[in-house]
């Protein structure tokens, strides 16, 4: 058997010389300190956006976008195609939890300060990507062509057309036209399988080819260190190796997720019908949704909701740059500012959601 | 003594003068003075009840009526208006009519709200010319000689008031001015109704148009306020004929009311509001009210129930009921109060009516359809029962099922139709339906439901391996992880 691997590694590597990327990864190290477990949720994330694409082209193969068709498929998916109910669950599942891993890695990246120079595009990329996520989300979420999936896109593509000056052009790109129809559908689901995909495709490269390039970030304090202090261990095989228990770990909560809570499919959709009581956004966006609902109906002489979706806007390019305006970390100092914003903003963010999903 | 002398000589004095100068309290009049001559309408206002309570033909006309000198009499600044025309007459009537206080000097205890009841009603909206509303109160009242509603000779006496009404109503000329689609029958088939005959026979007691329609405030009867709105007609029957005291020389119940309130009719009406539901004159008909006979029930029942009745009609029960003279659905179904028929009547047990007519030693055949028809109904409804059971499980273990469940209500629609063919009284057409639909349909179900229950359990045996599997091999993972370190170590030490 060793034999079989050895003949066709030394194939490849006469042709490709993969000795020299073995060599590489091999002087790659990761460093070792109290904060290593976030060094993780970056390859997490990965896993789960692998699980998505792998789940998405199963699901493909039987879904039919259309406002007739979409529903039906789903249904038929879930009870005539083997192990169907399976893959729904996992992609829905695991789109959840990829969001998660990404907002968790997002935020260590955050607090280690590792946006720092040489990383800055590694971060906007890496933000980026959140956003694209996001969009995967807000577009996966009608596909099934329920009730509730129907109403949450209306009520969503309502907000973004609160925007003011371009909300409305907005609104129109998002729906394809002035209303959630069958063309919205098409639309969403255009982004979701081709667009989206593309373009996350070619940020995850750069993203992946800066990290390979630059290395892993080392926290501020081992800057101080005495070089034989630093303690690190080789990214191949032991950081891979590691990442690759947690992958089974995760692929372990995932089925598990998945056949003791399966995607449910509710009602379909009806444009006439009534909304759905307590109608509610995903988890990952219900904390702009909460807060939203507290803004009054005017301030000044500005809508309470636009000015609110505007603070978002604002707060989320500010976080967007913020190796840009954090000079003092890229000077190599300690600025607890940023500690306390992100404290401020995590605080934020879990105590809207909580509020949201008990209101 | 003296006293009465000098009491008795003024009065003789005082209608001596009158006499002498040619006047009676009701010649103070002077209009009437003059007109009594010409005859006409001073004739007909001699038997005016106006007349007769001292009202002057200026109460309607204007004028002056003390004054003798015509021109003074007519004269415009005195008010006089000539003969009131189009809307004005209605109004002139309501002068008084709508004023309490005008009626009350007069002595009349007549309500006062006619008015306003005329100008809400169809008659007081409506118009042909665009000029007038279609009725003014002297259409019905008449203008001169108007009399108590109470006395025979008024045209809006109770034995009259079909006669008034007709005098428009079937007039299709007139009608079809207005209205063209409204019918121009009515009064030929309420002569024709048992109302309409007793009516006839001079009985001011039996409903004519006003006693269903209203008087003053006559509504269209589309129109929710209406008397005769779908919702509104049984009880506007019921005013009468829920009264035991009104209805005591007719001989008939007074309990119809109260019996179509609890039928599966009455329900549907009154309390969901369905207007398409069935009320008092879907079956006895309107204008032409009279209690369907044995002979036509199967077809006013059938003019809804279609199915029903065809299949009656051509089952052996139609000849044996037309033998015995027994009403078709009324038998089985009872009237007014028609319950929701369930499966209890089919059969031969407790309360199933079939038994009424057939039992183990009479009409055997009868007895021994009836019972495995019923037989049939039970292991449908058992079978649908356990189906919805399973589905149910299903459902709550997470399992899509919706197809399924949407399949099984081709059970019910079976049962829907099982409730139709039992008219035809045939045993192989009733287990066609309930055995060849039905009961496919639930086995199916129960077959499926019992599927996904199966593979709830599969999924988690499922699991269970597949989570030992990724478990053991992350184990594994973690000892081969251990294992080089271990190595790297040794080697960097």
């Amino acid at each position: 058997m060793k034999k079989i691997f050895k003949r066709g590694y030394d194939y490849l590597d006469e042709r490709l010389h993969l000795e020299d990327l073995v060599h590489f990864m091999g002087k790659k190290y990761v460093p070792v300190h109290s904060h290593s477990i976030w060094y993780y949720f970056g390859g997490v994330s990965l896993f789960f956006f692998v699980v998505q694409v792998v789940t998405g082209i199963l699901l493909l193969f039987y879904y039919k976008a259309g406002p007739d068709l979409a529903f039906e498929s789903i249904q038929y998916i879930m009870s005539k195609v083997q192990f169907g109910w399976l893959i729904r669950s996992i992609h829905g599942w695991a789109a959840n939890l990829f969001i998660l891993a990404a907002v968790i890695h997002m935020f260590s990246v955050y607090f280690e300060k590792a946006y720092r120079k040489p990383r800055e595009l590694t971060w906007v990329t890496g933000m980026l990507m959140l956003f694209l996520a996001m969009g995967f989300g807000f577009s996966g979420y009608l596909l099934p062509w329920n009730e509730l999936a129907f109403f949450a896109t209306k009520v969503g593509s309502d907000i973004a057309g609160a925007v003011p000056i371009v909300g409305e052009p907005i609104k129109i790109l998002m729906r394809g036209g002035p209303d959630v129809t069958g063309a919205t559908l098409s639309r969403l689901f255009g982004f979701h399988v081709a667009l989206f995909p593309g373009i996350f495709t070619v940020v995850l490269g750069i993203h992946l080819l800066l990290i390979q390039r630059q290395g892993i970030s080392e926290p501020l304090h081992f800057g101080e260190l005495d070089p034989k202090e630093k303690k690190t261990m080789p990214f191949f095989p032991n950081f891979i190796l590691r990442d690759l228990l947690l992958w089974l770990v995760m692929l372990n909560l995932l089925a598990i997720l998945a056949v003791f809570f399966p995607a449910e499919l509710g009602h379909k959709a009806d444009a006439f019908g009534s909304a759905p009581a307590g109608i509610k956004p995903e988890w990952y966006f219900l904390f702009m949704f909460q807060s939203l609902k507290y803004f009054p109906a005017h301030i000044l002489f500005i809508e309470g909701e636009v000015l609110g979706i505007l603070l978002f806007g604002a707060a989320f390019a500010l976080w967007l740059i913020v190796p840009f305006w954090d000079r003092k970390t890229a000077r190599g100092e300690r600025n607890k500012l940023i500690t306390y914003i992100g404290i401020f903003v995590i605080m934020f963010v879990i105590v809207l959601t909580i509020l949201g999903w008990v209101a | 003594m003296k006293k009465l002398f000098f009491t008795s000589l003024t009065v003789i004095l005082f209608f001596g003068y009158g006499i002498l100068q040619g006047k009676t309290p009701e010649s103070s009049d002077q209009c009437f003075v003059c007109h009594e001559q010409q005859g006409g309408a001073a004739d007909l206002f001699k038997k005016d009840i106006h007349f007769q309570k001292g009202i002057s033909c200026a109460g309607c006309h204007g004028g002056n009526s003390n004054s003798d000198d015509m021109e003074t009499a007519m004269s415009k600044s005195a008010g006089f208006i000539g003969i009131p025309k189009g809307d004005v007459i209605s109004q002139r009537c309501a002068n008084c009519h709508a004023k309490k206080e005008m009626m009350q000097k007069y002595g009349s205890h007549l309500p006062t709200n006619q008015f306003d009841l005329l100008k809400e009603s169809v008659h007081g909206k409506l118009s042909t010319t665009g000029k007038e509303k279609i009725v003014q109160c002297i259409t019905c009242h008449n203008a001169h000689g108007i009399v108590s509603v109470k006395n025979p000779a008024s045209p809006v006496y109770p034995t009259n008031v079909p006669n008034t009404c007709g005098k428009c109503h079937s007039n299709a000329k007139f009608m079809q001015t207005y209205n063209p689609s409204l019918a121009v029958d009515q009064v030929a088939k309420y002569r024709t109704s048992v109302h309409g005959m007793l009516n006839a026979k001079g009985d001011p007691r039996p409903a004519e148009c006003s006693s269903c329609h209203g008087s003053h405030g006559i509504r269209a009867t589309a129109d929710t306020k209406s008397m005769v709105y779908a919702l509104n007609i049984p009880e506007t029957c019921s005013k009468c004929h829920s009264d035991a005291e009104y209805m005591a020389g007719y001989k008939i119940p007074t309990d119809q009311y109260a019996k179509y309130a609890k039928s599966v009719h009455g329900k549907a009406l009154l309390e969901k509001h369905d207007v398409g539901a069935p009320a008092c004159n879907s079956c006895h008909g309107n204008h032409g009210a009279t209690p369907p006979g044995v002979e036509s029930i199967s077809k006013v029942c059938g003019s809804c129930h279609a199915l029903n009745a065809d299949l009656f009609s051509s089952s052996p029960h139609k000849q044996a009921f037309d033998k015995e003279k027994l009403p078709e659905c009324e038998t089985c179904h009872s009237n007014h109060e028609i319950v929701p028929a369930t499966k209890a009547m089919l059969g031969v047990s407790g309360d199933a009516v079939c038994s009424k007519c057939h039992t183990e030693t009479k009409s055997t055949k009868g007895y021994l359809v009836a019972k495995k028809m019923r037989s049939y109904i039970d292991s449908l409804d058992a079978s649908e029962e356990m189906a919805l059971k399973l589905i149910n499980d299903a459902e709550q273990k997470g399992m899509e099922i919706s197809e399924t469940k949407f399949k099984l209500r081709d059970a019910h629609q079976a049962k829907l139709e099982a409730r139709t063919m039992v008219h035809s009284f045939n045993e192989e057409k009733f287990k066609e339906v309930v055995v060849g639909k039905g009961l496919t349909v639930t086995t199916a179900s129960i077959t499926e439901a019992k599927e996904a229950v199966d593979n709830y359990f599969f999924r988690r045996y499922g699991l269970m391996v597949s989570v030992l599997i990724i478990s053991i091999l992350a184990f594994a993972l973690y000892l081969y992880i251990k294992q080089i370190e271990k190595k790297q170590q040794t080697k960097n030490a």
